[in-house]
């Protein structure tokens, strides 16, 4: 039988193994979940008979609701929504290959849930405000001078001169913020993770991994934030398995 | 999921809505290479990355004339051969019937490609 892999846990906080997923957590079709164990690890796993699993938009919200109800008892690192495996001897060969790093992750993300920061803005509004607040002497709206006639391709550079600097200066900005975030947030934790400028309007997407018990805390922190950069729009949602906190290769 | 998942924020739900369905990845947006359209599709792939050296070249480029390091007619021949990329590179999308956003490979939780 084919088995769907949804999280792997540690065993370890449960010397006598008799570690047992809650009855009310069941898999995406409804059926029981199981441990397949190997050593001080387990893969929690459901069967499945289809070839691939059901890529709905419905399917993948089960599939992480299931993940974040075993987090609330387990730590454990979320796996892939659709990973499926060969059978049970495959997942037990899967957790004794890669026992080691399967731990050390574990280990790291233990007690700890993930949070999320998103951070967007009117990019024009932002743009002009930060055109505005440039000294007049490095203003991107002034080409070099020159002592050439008016030409095209001059004036061709220097319009891509100007959206360069201007996205610089967004850069420069964008850094500015991560730095007082990076800052406010060190004493709660000092594992956290940034993309910057993924889209046009999401300034930053920032995850944060930490304690639980810590969440109030954050929820200050960040909304300092906010009276700090009012043209920032701040989402903090969470907390979340630790879904961006798996450095894990599988062999 | 089990609980409200927002723990703050200073948005309209809306609006939010509307950016962060910005940053989940369209159809333009992804490689669809099948028997069918291989050839569309190969061009949609070597576009791409075509456009994103070009622009990579068009930034450096950009340095260094912030940087004043080039004399006028060094950037006076710059913005003809940039220019020029520009437009070759709007004919060859025409050509293909290709758009910008097609170009622009969404590479997921990193953002789009350009």
């Amino acid at each position: 039988m084919k088995k769907l892999i949804y999280a792997i846990l540690s065993l370890d906080d449960n010397p006598d193994r008799r570690i047992a997923i809650p009855p009310e957590i069941t898999g995406i079709p409804g059926d029981k979940l199981h441990l397949i164990r190997q050593g001080g690890i387990a893969a929690v796993a459901g069967n499945t008979n289809g070839d691939a699993v059901d890529t709905v938009r419905k399917a993948a919200l089960q599939y992480a609701g299931i993940i974040e109800n075993l987090s609330f008892h387990f730590t454990l690192l979320p796996v892939r929504f659709g990973s499926v495996m060969e059978s049970e001897d495959a997942v037990t060969r899967m957790l004794e290959k890669n026992a080691t790093a399967i731990l050390a992750n574990l280990q790291k993300v233990d007690n700890r849930f993930e949070f999320g920061l998103k951070i967007f803005c009117d990019s024009e509004k932002l743009s002009a405000f930060l055109v505005n607040k440039t000294d007049p002497a490095a203003s991107t709206n002034d080409p070099p001078p020159t002592d050439l006639p008016p030409s095209v391709y001059r004036d061709y550079v220097n319009k891509k001169l100007k959206a360069h600097r201007l996205e610089e200066m967004m850069l420069a900005y964008v850094d500015s913020v991560i730095a007082v975030i990076t800052s406010k947030v060190s004493a709660l934790t000092s594992i956290s993770r940034f993309t910057k400028m993924a889209s046009t309007s999401n300034l930053i997407d920032a995850v944060f991994l930490l304690e639980k018990e810590k969440k109030d805390e954050l929820v200050v922190t960040i909304a300092g934030l906010m009276e700090e950069h009012p043209m920032l729009t701040f989402m903090l949602t969470g907390p979340w398995p630790p879904y961006n906190f798996v450095d894990l290769n599988i062999k | 999921m089990t609980e409200n998942k927002i723990l703050f924020n200073t948005g309209s739900f809306d609006g939010i809505a509307e950016d962060i369905g910005k940053l989940t990845s369209t159809d333009e947006s992804k490689l669809k290479l099948t028997p069918g359209n291989a050839d569309s599709g190969l061009a949609k792939l070597v576009l791409t990355l075509v456009e994103l050296i070009r622009k990579l070249v068009e930034k450096q480029a950009m340095r260094r004339v912030d940087g004043g390091s080039l004399t006028d007619e060094e950037i006076e021949r710059l913005g003809e051969t940039l220019m020029k990329l520009e437009m070759k590179m709007e004919e060859l999308k025409k050509h293909f019937n290709l758009t910008d956003r097609d170009l622009n490979i969404n590479l997921g939780p990193l953002g789009d490609l350009m």
